[in-house]
C-alpha cells in the first residue's frame, strides 16, 4: 500500500515535470516573445531590442529553463517579465479567487449531481429519471462558453440581478467577489455535473439489477438501508474516475468561463500570460494545474481502494 | 432572420426581440454581421453621433478599458502608456483641435524665429501639480530630455530626435523654456502636441508610472496594470473645471464581455476598441445603452510593401490604387460608416487635406499592369482578427480587384502576433491607425525613409525633399501647399492604398452627454451625465 502510495507519487513528479519541458518549449515555438508581444504595433527592431535586454530575453532558451528549475524547487518561481512582480504572490492571488469559484462548483456540483444521479437511476423511466437525464444530456453537449453566456443574457441584462462582469479586477475582496461568483459557478456545475449524473444514473441501475441488492431486498431490508449501505458504495466506484476527470476539467473549463465574467483568476491570468507570453507566469499555472490533475487522479485510485473491499483487501490475500 | 431584420428596421424591438436579436448577436455574430450588411442606412436613426445637452455637476464615470499588459504605465513618454488615463491626469505644452490647430495648454503663447530653428515658449504661471508643488519651464526641459532619452523608447523618440537633443532644450527663467533645432521646422509645435508628449514633474521618471502626479483636471486616486484604477477632480485645476467628481476605470480582456457589462449598466462606456458592426447592433437594441460615432476616428490603409518584389515597381502599386471601387469596400467592410479616402492618408478633416486622390478606374488599372509588362498579378493579403474590419476589408479588397484581373488570396494569421510577423514583413496586409496625428508627424513617421513606422517601406527622396521644405518654411500658406504637394506626390506614385475612413462606434450609456473624442484623447471635462 504504501510502496503502491509512494510509486504513484514518484511519477506524479515526472508528469509534472514533463509538463513544464512541455508547455516550455511550445512557448518557444510559438511566434514572438515577451518583448514583441507587450510592444505590439510599437515593436520597432530598437524597441524590441532593448526591452529583451531588460527581461533577459537574450539568454539562450536552455539556461533560462533551468534557471527557472533551480528557483522552482527552492520555491522561488521568478519575477513576472510583463508587471515585474514575484509570480508566486501574482498566482497566488488569482488562485484564492479560484479557489472560491472551484470549491463551491465542486461541492455544489458533485453532490447535486450524484443526488441527481440516484434519483434518476431509482426512478429509472418515470418522469424525473426523464426530466434529470434530459437536462443532463444538454449539459454534455452545450459548452460552458454558451451556457455561460445565456446566464449572462437572462439573469444580468434582462433581469439585472447578478452582475455580468466582474469589474473590481485582481484587486477584488472575497466580499466583492462573492456575487460575482453565482453565475460563473452555476454555468460550471451545468457542465461539470452532467457526466457526473449520467454516471451515476448508469451505475444506480446496474447495481440495483445485481444479485446482493436482490438478495437485501428479500432478506426485507429497508430502502434506506439498500440504497445507502449497499447500492451507494458500489455504484460510486465507477463514477469517482469520472468525477476526477471532471474536477480535472475544471481546470481547463475555469479558463473558458473566468474570460466570460472578467473573474479574475487562474484562468483570466493564464490567458494574459500567454498573450503577452510571460513564461514564469505560464509555468507555474502549468505546474498547479499539472499538480490539480495529479492529484485528482491520485485521490480517485485511493478512494476507490477505500471502497472497494476487493481492492483493499489485495495485499494481505497475496 | 429576415423578421428580426424587418424588426430592427421598423424600429418595433419588443423585449423578446431585444433577448432574441441579442443571443443570436452572441451566438452568431458573423451570421449576424453577414446578415445586416446593407442594414447600416436602416438603423442611422440609432447610430450616430454623441448626444449633447446639459449636463449636471458630479457623478462617477466608469469606463472599461482592455487591459493592454501588466507592463503599462502612467508614463505618457512610454509606447505602454495607459492612454485613457493621460488627458485626465497630464497637460501638453499645447493641444491640437479637431481641425489640426493649436490651441495653448500649460503654454500660454509660442513664437518662432524667422529660420523656424529656435522656439520659445511661455508657460503659464498659475498652474501647480497635484502633489501642490509649482510648475515651471524645469518641468517641461525633463520632460522632453525624458521623451529623447533612448532608454524611455519613446514612439515620440523618433519623431523628434532628427532635430533635436535633450541638450538643446534649455529654460532661461521659470516660465520660458527655448528650443533650438538642429534643422528648421515650421510645423515643431504641433509635434508637442503627441499624446506621449504629457508634461510630468522633474525628476519622476522612475516614480511616474504609477504616481501619475500630472497638472491635468483630476488627480490619481488608484491604478493598477492591466486591473482597475480611478481619478478625482482635481479642484485646484488651472482650467475650466470637469463636470464629473470622479471616473473609474475597469479592465476588461474579452470584447464580449465589456459589452455585456455596458448592457448590465455596471460600465458606462467602452474605451479604446470600437465595437464591432455585430455587437453595435445588439447594443441598439438595448433599451439604456446607444452607439455613438466618432466621425472618421480610425485609417484603414493596406500597406504594399515597397521592398518585396510584388510592389517595388511604383506602376504595380498605382494599377492597385485604381483596381478597387472604394464606396463598395467601405458599404461591405464598414457599413458605409465611414468616408471614401481615394488612396490619400491624409483625413479630410485635417487643415491641410488636398482633395485628391486615384479614382476607380479598372481600365487604367489593367493599362498600368500592361506598362509593368503583366497581363495579372496575384498577390497574398495578410488579415487577422486583431481588428473587426480587416477580414471583411481583405475579402472586399478581393472582390472588388477581382475584374481587373488582380486576385488577392486572402490568409488569416494570428491576431497574437500579426503586428510582429506580418506587419511590415509581409507584402500586402490591412491594418489600422488612429487619425488625429499632426499632418507633418503623418507623413514623416509614416512615410518617411526610414522612418521607424513607415510601414510600406516607402522611399521617394522627392518625397522627404519636400517634407523638409515644408518645414523649413515659415509662411503658412506656403508651408500648406508644400505638404500638399508631398500629398500628391505620395499618392500619384502609389504610395498609399488607403480605401476609406471608418467612424469609431463607442457604446455608451443613454445617461450620457457630451462624449467626444479626437486621435487619442477624450474631453474629460464637458463629458457628464445628463441633467434631469
Amino acid at each position: 500500500m504504501t510502496l503502491l502510495i509512494a510509486r504513484r507519487v514518484a511519477l506524479s513528479v515526472v508528469t509534472v515535470l514533463l509538463a513544464t519541458v512541455l508547455v516550455f518549449t511550445a512557448i518557444q515555438l510559438l511566434p514572438g516573445d515577451a518583448a514583441t508581444q507587450i510592444l505590439g504595433q510599437n515593436a520597432t527592431p530598437d524597441a524590441v531590442a532593448t526591452l529583451r535586454g531588460q527581461l533577459g530575453l537574450d539568454q539562450p532558451a536552455i539556461a533560462r529553463f533551468f534557471s527557472w528549475l533551480g528557483g522552482a524547487l527552492h520555491g522561488d518561481f521568478g519575477t513576472s517579465l510583463v508587471s515585474h512582480q514575484s509570480v508566486g504572490a501574482e498566482v497566488g492571488r488569482a488562485l484564492v479567487n479560484t479557489s472560491l469559484l472551484a470549491v463551491i462548483t465542486i461541492v455544489v456540483g458533485i453532490t447535486l449531481a450524484l443526488v441527481l444521479g440516484m434519483v434518476a437511476g431509482l426512478l429509472r423511466d418515470k418522469w424525473p429519471d426523464v426530466a434529470i437525464s434530459t437536462i443532463a444530456l444538454v449539459g454534455m453537449s452545450v459548452p460552458e462558453f454558451v451556457v455561460a453566456t445565456v446566464l449572462v443574457l437572462l439573469f444580468s441584462i434582462t433581469i439585472p440581478f447578478f452582475p455580468a462582469v466582474v469589474v473590481a479586477g485582481q484587486n477584488a475582496t472575497i466580499a466583492e467577489l462573492l456575487p460575482s461568483v453565482t453565475l460563473p459557478a452555476v454555468a460550471l456545475i451545468f457542465v461539470l455535473s452532467a457526466y457526473i449524473i449520467r454516471m451515476m444514473r448508469t451505475s444506480v441501475i446496474d447495481v440495483s439489477d445485481s444479485e446482493f441488492v436482490r438478495t437485501a431486498v428479500l432478506k426485507g431490508n429497508s430502502l434506506g438501508r439498500i440504497v445507502f449501505k449497499h447500492i451507494l458504495p458500489s455504484a460510486m466506484l465507477p463514477t469517482l474516475n469520472v468525477i476526477a476527470m471532471n474536477v480535472a476539467w475544471l481546470v481547463g473549463g475555469v479558463v473558458v468561463v473566468e474570460s466570460i465574467f472578467n473573474y479574475p483568476g487562474i484562468g483570466t491570468l493564464m490567458i494574459q500570460s500567454v498573450q503577452t507570453r510571460d513564461l514564469p507566469v505560464i509555468l507555474l499555472i502549468t505546474v498547479l494545474s499539472a499538480v490539480v490533475f495529479v492529484v485528482c487522479n491520485l485521490l480517485a485510485d485511493l478512494i476507490s481502494i477505500a471502497l472497494n473491499p476487493r481492492l483493499r483487501h489485495s495485499r494481505s490475500a497475496r | 432572420m429576415d423578421r428580426l431584420l424587418d424588426t430592427v428596421k421598423g424600429h418595433q424591438l419588443s423585449r423578446r426581440n431585444v433577448i432574441f436579436g441579442a443571443a443570436l448577436g452572441v451566438i452568431v455574430p458573423t451570421l449576424l454581421a453577414g446578415c445586416s450588411t446593407g442594414g447600416g442606412g436602416a438603423t442611422t436613426n440609432a447610430i450616430g453621433a454623441p448626444r449633447t445637452g446639459t449636463a449636471a455637476k458630479g457623478g462617477i464615470l466608469r469606463i472599461a478599458r482592455p487591459p493592454a499588459s501588466k507592463a503599462e504605465t502612467l508614463d505618457p513618454a512610454s509606447s505602454l502608456s495607459a492612454y485613457e488615463y493621460l488627458g485626465a491626469l497630464y497637460n501638453r505644452l499645447v493641444k491640437l483641435s479637431t481641425s489640426g490647430s493649436l490651441l495653448p495648454d500649460l503654454a500660454a503663447s509660442w513664437q518662432q524665429t524667422p529660420d523656424a530653428m529656435t522656439w520659445t515658449f511661455t508657460l503659464r504661471s498659475d498652474v501647480s501639480w497635484h502633489d501642490g508643488k509649482p510648475f515651471t519651464s524645469a518641468d517641461v526641459v525633463y520632460t522632453m530630455q525624458h521623451i529623447l532619452d533612448p532608454a524611455t523608447a519613446s514612439p515620440q523618440a523618433g519623431v523628434l530626435s532628427p532635430f533635436l537633443t535633450g541638450s538643446s532644450i534649455s529654460a532661461p527663467t521659470a516660465t520660458t523654456v527655448v528650443f533650438a533645432l538642429s534643422s528648421p521646422n515650421a510645423e515643431f509645435a504641433s509635434l508637442l502636441a503627441g499624446y506621449n508628449c504629457y508634461i510630468i514633474p522633474a525628476g519622476s521618471a522612475a516614480t511616474i508610472g504609477a504616481s501619475g502626479i500630472g497638472t491635468g483636471p483630476f488627480s490619481l486616486t488608484s491604478f493598477t496594470a492591466a486591473g482597475p484604477g480611478a481619478v478625482a477632480r482635481n479642484e485646484s485645476y488651472f482650467g475650466d473645471k470637469p463636470m464629473l467628481d470622479s471616473i473609474e476605470f475597469s479592465s476588461i480582456a474579452d470584447t464580449q464581455a465589456r459589452v455585456n457589462a455596458l448592457l448590465a449598466g455596471q460600465v458606462d462606456f467602452i474605451a479604446q476598441t470600437n465595437l464591432d458592426f455585430a455587437s453595435a447592433k445588439l447594443v441598439t437594441a438595448s433599451t439604456t445603452v446607444t452607439v455613438s460615432t466618432i466621425k472618421n476616428a480610425q485609417w484603414y490603409p493596406v500597406p504594399m510593401l515597397n521592398s518585396s518584389a510584388e510592389f517595388s515597381n511604383p506602376l504595380v502599386r498605382q494599377a492597385l490604387a485604381h483596381a478597387y471601387n472604394p464606396t463598395e469596400v467601405l458599404q461591405l467592410s464598414v457599413q458605409n460608416y465611414g468616408t471614401v479616402a481615394k488612396n490619400n492618408p491624409v483625413p479630410p478633416t485635417e487643415a491641410y487635406y488636398l482633395d485628391y486622390g486615384l479614382d476607380y478606374d479598372p481600365d487604367k488599372s489593367k493599362s498600368l499592369l500592361k506598362q509593368a509588362g503583366m497581363d495579372s498579378f496575384t498577390s497574398d493579403i495578410y488579415t487577422s482578427t486583431y481588428d473587426p474590419v480587416l477580414t471583411p476589408l481583405a475579402l472586399a479588397l478581393k472582390g472588388s480587384m477581382a475584374p481587373s484581373n488582380i486576385t488577392l488570396n486572402v490568409v488569416n494569421a494570428s491576431a497574437d502576433s500579426y503586428y510582429t510577423d506580418v506587419w511590415m514583413k509581409k507584402p500586402l496586409m490591412a491594418t489600422y491607425w488612429y487619425t488625429g496625428r499632426p499632418i507633418d508627424q503623418l507623413l514623416n513617421q509614416i512615410f518617411r525613409s526610414g522612418s521607424s513606422y513607415n510601414e510600406t517601406a516607402y522611399s521617394n527622396p522627392t518625397f522627404d525633399q519636400t517634407l523638409d521644405a515644408a518645414r523649413a518654411t515659415v509662411d503658412d500658406a506656403k508651408r500648406k501647399t508644400l505638404y500638399q504637394d508631398a500629398q500628391k506626390i505620395l499618392i500619384d506614385d502609389g504610395g498609399s492604398l488607403t480605401p476609406f475612413f471608418s467612424d469609431r462606434l463607442v457604446g455608451l450609456s443613454k445617461k450620457i452627454v457630451n462624449y467626444d473624442e479626437h486621435g487619442f484623447e477624450f474631453d474629460y471635462l464637458k463629458i457628464g451625465f445628463e441633467a434631469v
